[in-house]
């Protein structure tokens, strides 16, 4: 099995990542997608480039590392805000403020905060660094568990993440993908001898719905599916619950017929009710969050629904 | 998803109801003190041993037989359910004089108003007379009359519990022998050895003529009290409603028979253990005794019961329930840190009842075992062990607290409840590994079958379960300097001086900006640690002769293992295994101190350490940014990055390897643990350190790292802290791990958690405990408590109701572990 030391972008490693698959996971969390969903829970992992974050509750106040943000930034996108108490009780200070529209995505401003109150929203890495850092973790990978790549969309970075689990797999680890599926067939075909576990979101059965909740259609996607379930790739399939958005009864329902056409290889149905946790990191990359009027659906709808999937004879669970 | 959550008896949730009731209308216990007085009052000529047994015997014929109509089983400590136990002579006269010498105004408000810990105006009269008559006489005084000169000169300390950290009965006594065994066949065997020394006196063993004169004198008492309460059933019976009268006489058949002899039911051997309990509160200068592997001897008397039809399986469940309600009753004040809280809040206008929860007396440290293994070394676990996780569980009570022995035996229904069971409860049970306590233990000159019989104490002590005496466990307070090592490092960096108080430490040295090498800067560190110890070894074995000499503890010795067998005492060194801990603390806050010192001012170079020593002496005054650039930039211990978790593992084993050489009192072992309850407290007294705290601010908890520096989440987390020589530690140590609630919900998370825990403990750790609570709902907590009084959280060795902490103590459980996924 032949790999390269692939680089690529990813923005977060993460151990005890229970939700990633079985047992106990650590997840890596490339960079990059090409779906822009509307209830996205981690806006800072859509694009490839980094960007600056912003996180004011950590900024000491202007005055005390002199300027340092605001001067290094060639766009002069950078200012004092206005007088506020600090949070310690210290007195008033003038936290560093952002304008967004000036701002060049240049990063300058990151290298010089010794506080982390801006920094860059991912980092350069290489295969591997990353296979390093994920097999201090293999100790608790006993009972099931491994590494999960995760996006993003990881498939974006189809060389990276290609290495990547090649390297893994040499050594024995057991490995998921979590993919929105939205990538050429001849990739998946690649990549399908080295996935043990396929973490496959299936978003919406209606293309044109699709499109329009997360800007690409379906129908690659549903293809890929397709492929992976025919060629000995195992399956859990995600479908995120949003009132309004796909958590209409006759959506749910083709959503749950197709999970059950697709046979053997689907292991498990995950049924994830929408949640809102990810707002606030949209405030720190200065995103607007669109689905401001969604509530999460209630505890019987999900109920409902997770009877309506296992009637169609598949294996499923709330999430 | 697994539902444990059957509901309990009506009768048990009066019962909890009731405790709940109580808990606003305590009362002191004042019999036992008045009882302890009035006994030395009149026989101060008395040998100690005699004089104690003569005491317990007064207090078992004497004190009030109380018997409520709702009870399942019997004996309090005092004449009140829920009493509040003190000992009067563990030098109580200082809170004595404070709060009941105040006006009568004053003590009517703090004493005597709805909500406090009731004390009548006759008692308190009672208690400043008896505080004058212990003037003089009481433990402390023996202390002043024996401790070398340096304790007075040195450690500055008038006060023994200043240097102990807590008197001796830290430890698991011998209740399965009380169970199994019975007084009466230890009151025969001391009588035989009477016989012999009778024949043959000599100066070596006229002591242990007077100590199984003292035991036959305790079994007798006990074997009187159970008498009594055995007729005041029959007297309740008598007026009683049919039902409960045929109850009441059933148990007044089984205390005519217990104490005496062995149990032959299971109510039997639970009212055992109780009764027992309630003779070594009243025996005195006794804290967190734990009863140990109760679901060992029990199980086979429940099954019994079951397998006979006497019990139906709910009937047993209720046993246990009850148990447990009854067990948690005990409430005893902490003695030196409470004396002092007590005094201080009366000034304020609290109540002693304020301080109930905020102090952990209630349940008096009392910590009850769960599972483990037999002798042979298989798996023991049975049904009693299943109840009783699932008394916890079901009752949702926070004390006593609750270990859990696992090893590869235990079962995974087990397993279940008991991570479910600490997901309630705040991180109860802790899960305690067989597999790397047994060798420690071992290693300590426990033999392995008595090893394998451990017991958990007080926080997360094992010992030698019913065979070992011990005196521990002084947490972080080595040498009565309350930052424990991190005084030492202290000591390194300020030149022998302590910037917070000017004085002088005992072993001059360099300042920070004088070493040479990182190296050098170690080797200081490291004369600085032994030579405490060798001084806090020392100090050890006079504290425990205060004890040889006039505090005995006749009512562990009755039946802990040895000292029937060697007539002694076990302040004289008589149980089989004599153990007495020291607990290291602060591992974050020293192990990261000293990377940074590495890192920016040796490996680097780009902190000079004149620069830093500046910063430090300052307080980081006009060196913020070079505190942040610490905080954001060295590599600190909880990331799983070898060389600062090599630094904190040299720390702890240079610790821990010289302590548990060290000589310690009778011949037994000194043992090292890593646990601390005092780090918000004990911060107060440190000055800044290099790990970019500020003076003041909180030392690290135990051997945890600090929450604001952990960056990968739990898995580098617990590797971190697994690389720590937990083998040598083997007086207990904690983790402690906070789990927001979203990453345990369900089945798959639970047994993710218990890979978790397996995976660490493969990897050497030796205890685990974790809570479970997102940050909204402790800040809800915060501005309702009356909405939840239920949340119980965990901190180090202990859990407590969130709403009982005091507010900074919140703030830093809110700041703590937030590993969200």
């Amino acid at each position: 099995m032949e790999y390269n030391n692939a680089t690529g972008h990813i923005y977060d490693i993460q151990g005890y990542a229970v939700h990633d698959g079985p047992g106990i996971r650590t997840t890596v969390y490339t960079k990059g997608c090409p779906l822009r969903c509307l209830w996205c829970h981690s806006p800072e992992s859509q694009c490839y480039e980094f960007e600056l974050s912003c996180l004011p509750i950590k900024c000491l106040g202007t005055a005390l590392c002199r300027n340092a943000c605001i001067d290094a930034c060639p766009e002069g996108a950078i200012s004092a805000d206005e007088p506020k108490a600090a949070a310690d009780g210290s007195g008033m200070i003038q936290k560093a403020k952002i304008d967004r529209a000036k701002c060049t995505g240049c990063l300058k401003c990151t290298e010089v905060c010794f506080a982390g109150a801006v920094y860059p929203s991912g980092r350069d890495t290489t295969v591997s660094e990353v296979f390093d850092r994920v097999m201090k973790d293999a100790g608790f990978f006993k009972n099931g568990g491994g590494i999960t790549v995760s996006g993003g969309e990881a498939m974006a970075q189809f060389d990276f993440t290609l290495n990547l689990v090649k390297r893994l797999k040499a050594a024995g680890i057991h490995i998921c993908l979590d993919t929105t599926g939205y990538a050429p067939a001849e990739q998946f075909e690649a990549i399908l001898p080295y996935i043990d576990l396929f973490l496959y979101d299936i978003k919406h059965m209606d293309s044109a719905k699709h499109r329009s909740f997360t800007g690409v259609g379906n129908e690659m996607i549903l293809e890929n599916a397709r492929y992976l379930a025919g060629h000995g790739g195992a399956l859990q399939i995600r479908v995120v619950v949003i009132p309004k958005l796909t958590g209409e009864e006759t959506d749910l329902r083709k959503t749950a017929e197709f999970c059950a056409s697709l046979g053997g290889a689907v292991k498990l149905v995950q049924l994830l009710p929408y949640h809102k946790t990810g707002r606030m990191k949209y405030d720190r990359l200065g995103l607007r969050y669109k689905l401001t009027n969604v509530e999460p659906p209630d505890d019987d709808f999900m109920l409902k629904t997770l009877e309506m999937f296992r009637s169609c004879g598949l294996n499923a669970q709330l999430h | 998803m697994s539902n444990f959550d059957v509901p309990v008896s009506e009768r048990i949730q009066a019962l909890k109801d009731k405790r709940a009731r109580i808990n606003k209308d305590l009362r002191l216990n004042v019999e036992r003190n008045r009882i302890i007085t009035e006994y030395f009052r009149a026989h101060e000529y008395e040998y100690p041993v005699l004089k104690h047994a003569g005491f317990l015997y007064e207090w078992c014929a004497a004190r009030e037989i109380n018997i409520d109509d709702d009870d399942i089983f019997l004996g309090d400590a005092g004449p009140h359910t829920r009493t509040v136990h003190f000992d009067i002579e563990q030098t109580s006269q200082s809170w004595i004089r404070s709060c009941f010498g105040d006006t009568d105004e004053r003590f009517r408000g703090a004493w005597q108003v709805p909500g406090s810990v009731w004390v009548s105006d006759e008692e308190r009269e009672y208690l400043l007379k008896a505080a004058d008559y212990w003037e003089g006489r009481d433990i402390g005084a023996t202390g002043r009359g024996l401790m070398p000169p340096e304790f007075f000169e040195r450690y500055k300390y008038g006060d023994i519990n200043d240097v102990t950290g807590s008197y001796p009965g830290h430890f698991n006594p011998n209740y399965e022998k009380a169970v199994l065994v019975g007084f009466g066949a230890v009151r025969r065997e001391a009588l035989e050895k009477l016989e012999e020394i009778r024949k043959h006196t000599t100066a070596d063993n006229v002591r242990s003529d007077l100590f199984y004169r003292a035991v036959v004198k305790t079994c007798d008492g006990i074997i009187l009290m159970s008498k009594r309460y055995a007729a005041g059933c029959r007297e309740k019976a008598a007026v009683a409603v049919p039902e409960r009268a045929a109850e009441l006489l059933k148990m007044a058949d089984s205390c005519d028979w217990i104490m005496e002899n062995p149990a032959r039911n299971l109510w039997e051997g639970i009212q055992i253990i109780l009764f027992y309990q309630n003779l070594i509160t009243a025996d005195g200068t006794h804290w967190a005794d734990s009863p140990a592997l109760i679901d060992s001897y029990l199980g086979p008397l429940l099954e019994n019961d079951v397998a006979a039809g006497v019990l139906t399986p709910e009937g047993a469940q209720e046993l246990c329930d009850a148990f447990l309600l009854q067990i948690g009753n005990q409430i005893i004040m902490f003695p030196k840190p409470y004396n002092d809280q007590l005094i201080q809040a009366h000034k304020t206008g609290k109540t002693m009842y304020d301080l109930q929860g905020g102090m952990q007396n209630i349940a008096a440290g009392s910590l009850i075992t769960l599972g483990g293994q037999k002798t042979d070394g298989t798996g023991d676990y049975n049904l009693a062990t299943e109840m009783f996780l699932l008394s916890y569980y079901r009752l949702r009570v926070a004390e006593p607290s609750l270990a859990l022995r696992v090893n590869k035996d235990t079962p995974d229904r087990i397993w279940e409840i008991g991570i479910a069971c600490s997901k309630r409860l705040g991180g109860m049970p802790q899960f305690n590994n067989d597999d790397i306590i047994i060798p420690a233990m071992v290693e300590k000159g426990v033999s392995l079958q008595d090893a394998r019989r451990y017991g958990v104490f007080g926080c997360v002590e094992p010992s030698a379960a019913g065979k070992e005496w011990s005196m521990s466990a002084n947490c972080g307070s080595f040498g009565g300097s309350n930052g424990g090592l991190v005084q030492m490092l202290t000591m390194c960096i300020y030149g022998n001086k302590d910037p917070m108080t000017g004085a002088d430490g005992w072993l001059p040295c360099k300042k920070l900006y004088e070493y040479e090498s990182f190296e050098e800067f170690k080797a200081e560190f490291e004369r600085q640690v032994k030579y405490n110890l060798d001084s806090g070894a020392r100090i050890q074995i006079f504290n425990s002769l205060i004890f040889d000499t006039a505090w005995p503890c006749i009512s562990a010795s009755v039946m802990l293992e040895g000292c029937i067998e060697s007539g002694k005492d076990v302040t004289w060194g008589g149980a089989k295994y004599t153990g007495h801990g020291l607990m290291m603390n602060a591992c974050a806050t020293v192990a990261d101190s000293m990377m940074t010192v590495k890192k920016l001012c040796f490996d680097g170079k780009t902190v000079s350490l004149r620069e830093l020593y500046d910063a430090l002496i300052g307080n980081w005054e006009g060196y913020e940014l070079l505190r942040q650039r610490i905080l954001n930039e060295v590599p600190f211990y909880g990331n799983d990055n070898d060389e600062v978790d090599e630094l904190a593992a040299w720390v702890y084993d240079l610790f821990a390897e010289y302590n548990n050489s060290l000589p310690a009192p009778h011949n037994g072992k000194l043992n090292t643990g890593a646990l601390d309850l005092y780090w918000v407290g004990a911060g107060k007294r440190v000055w800044a350190t290099p790990d970019g705290r500020k003076t003041g601010e909180t030392l690290s908890p135990s051997s945890d790292p600090r929450p604001e520096v952990v960056k990968n989440g739990p898995l580098s987390y617990v590797k971190s802290v697994s690389k720590l020589p937990w083998h040598k530690i083997r007086c207990g140590g904690a983790i402690n791990l906070r789990f927001d609630a979203n990453s345990v919900r369900g089945d798959a998370a639970a047994a993710k958690v218990r890979e978790l825990i397996q995976s660490y403990f493969s990897m050497g750790g030796i205890q685990f405990h974790f809570t479970v609570a997102d940050t909204e709902v402790m800040r809800s907590a915060q501005k309702n408590p009356q909405d939840y009084q239920d949340l119980i959280v965990r901190i180090a060795g202990f859990s407590a109701y969130f709403t009982h902490l005091p507010f900074d103590d919140q703030e830093n459980y809110i700041a703590r572990y937030e590993l969200a996924v």
